[in-house]
């Protein structure tokens, strides 16, 4: 990062050699750069803050680790699930499933399978072929058909870059490459193209990063520009906002949150101009065990989502 | 007194001739341009009143139910943490202050 102090200053006196520190920081190394995050991490900070997963009903999770690799998970959820309608109405239909899931994971290699009672399988790999190149697959298996899907990732690592190819099932087609540029600074850009629809798309983005802040920004050609900007306030709390602007369809949201992560909770909080809230708090009752509330509130639509649940593990 | 009768019978819309002097008196006052616009001002500003107690209605429930959602917990949370953080204090008073014999 910061490049080497020239020998034989040492007895220079104190302001110069003060000046002569500062400016050995400044001057940064190119070749050593940090490697960037992986690029559907763009948004990371502020997904974390402005997306939490609220959920409508009931959620139990229990994780009973086997193994110091292979561990069995049991999860049951009971409420309504929205279904997509075209019309402004939202249809919600009550829902119960027990999912049953089983995970192995190991330095290289990991792998989560998860089964539900209504029919689907889900499935992950992540394979570290060296220490550059790893594999990731995911499907998802359904009995209807034409609803599975499936899509895999090769992933390759450099120094101060990093490549993804993604190939989808329906012929869909991906490749991105995000590079640093300064100790700070990211730039990348992903290309892709489905062939089920005959649609194909560029993106850039630009990420910049400090101690304090981050800020994101993603233009692609499908008409999405998405700004994100985190400032962490302090270690236990951080601020982030966004702007999403689609100018094919003229579609606006800004959205603003916060996330507090205290010792015994973590709340998260988020305001849309839509006019949605949404609310987002897991507190630790006791070792292992987690109380979990989600709240979400869309006062345009009239939609109101509560849910709350236990994790165990 | 039939000439009352007849004012009253004509009913309204009567000419000022055939109607009696009380009759007349009333609709002076209650036809004249003064009190239809003071009855128009009175239903507009009931009409804008109404209006802006619904509107201040509808944005006192969005205030309230986001405050309720975004800084109830928050609050909560908060002041939990803040006990915690005196009681660690207290007992790290009570534990680190007596000297080790």
């Amino acid at each position: 990062m910061a490049g080497l102090v020239p020998p034989g200053t040492t007895t220079i006196p104190a302001d110069a050699s003060k000046a002569a520190h500062t400016k050995a920081e400044e001057k940064t190394d190119y070749m050593n750069l940090p490697c960037p995050i992986p690029f559907e991490e763009l948004h990371r900070e502020a997904l974390m803050s402005l997306k939490p997963e609220t959920f409508e009903g009931l959620r139990f999770d229990f994780t009973k680790g086997l193994n110091q690799k292979f561990s069995l998970s049991h999860s049951v959820f009971m409420g309504p699930t929205e279904l997509p309608s075209q019309s402004a109405e939202t249809i919600k239909i009550p829902t119960a499933h027990y999912e049953f899931g089983a995970n192995f994971i190991d330095p290289n290699l990991m792998l989560i399978g998860r089964m539900l009672t209504d029919g689907r399988l889900n499935a992950r790999v992540k394979w570290d072929l060296t220490d550059n190149l790893s594999v990731k697959a995911n499907a998802q298996l359904t009995n209807e058909p034409h609803m599975s899907h499936g899509m895999v990732n090769f992933d390759y690592k450099g120094k101060d870059y990093r490549s993804q190819l993604q190939i989808g099932n329906g012929s869909l087609f991906g490749a991105s490459y995000i590079q640093s540029v300064t100790p700070h600074l990211s730039l990348a850009g992903e290309i892709f193209w489905t062939g089920q629809h005959l649609k194909s798309g560029i993106g850039y983005a630009a990420r910049y990063e400090t101690d304090k802040m981050v800020a994101a920004g993603q233009v692609a050609s499908t008409g999405m520009v998405a700004l994100s900007y985190v400032q962490k306030v302090s270690e236990k709390v951080s601020l982030a906002s966004d702007f999403m602007y689609n100018y094919m369809i003229g579609d606006v949201t800004a959205s603003v949150g916060y996330d507090y992560i205290l010792r015994q909770c973590r709340l998260r909080g988020k305001i849309d101009s839509n006019g949605c809230t949404a609310a987002y708090l897991e507190e630790r009752l006791n070792m292992g065990l987690n109380f979990i509330l989600s709240a979400e509130i869309d006062h345009k639509k009239k939609d109101y989502k509560f849910g709350f649940g236990l994790t165990v593990g | 007194m039939s000439f009352f009768g007849q004012g009253k019978k004509r009913g309204f819309g009567a000419s000022d001739d055939d109607m009696g002097i009380i009759t007349r008196l009333s609709h002076a006052v209650s036809d004249s341009p003064i009190t239809n616009a003071t009855k128009r001002a009175a239903n507009d500003a009931a009409y804008v009143t109404k209006k802006l107690l619904n509107s201040t209605g509808k944005a006192a429930w969005f205030a309230g139910t986001t405050f309720l959602i975004l800084v109830v917990p928050l609050i909560i949370e908060m002041d939990r943490e803040q006990q915690l953080n005196e009681l660690e204090l207290q007992q790290q008073n009570l534990l680190g202050s007596p000297p080790a014999k």
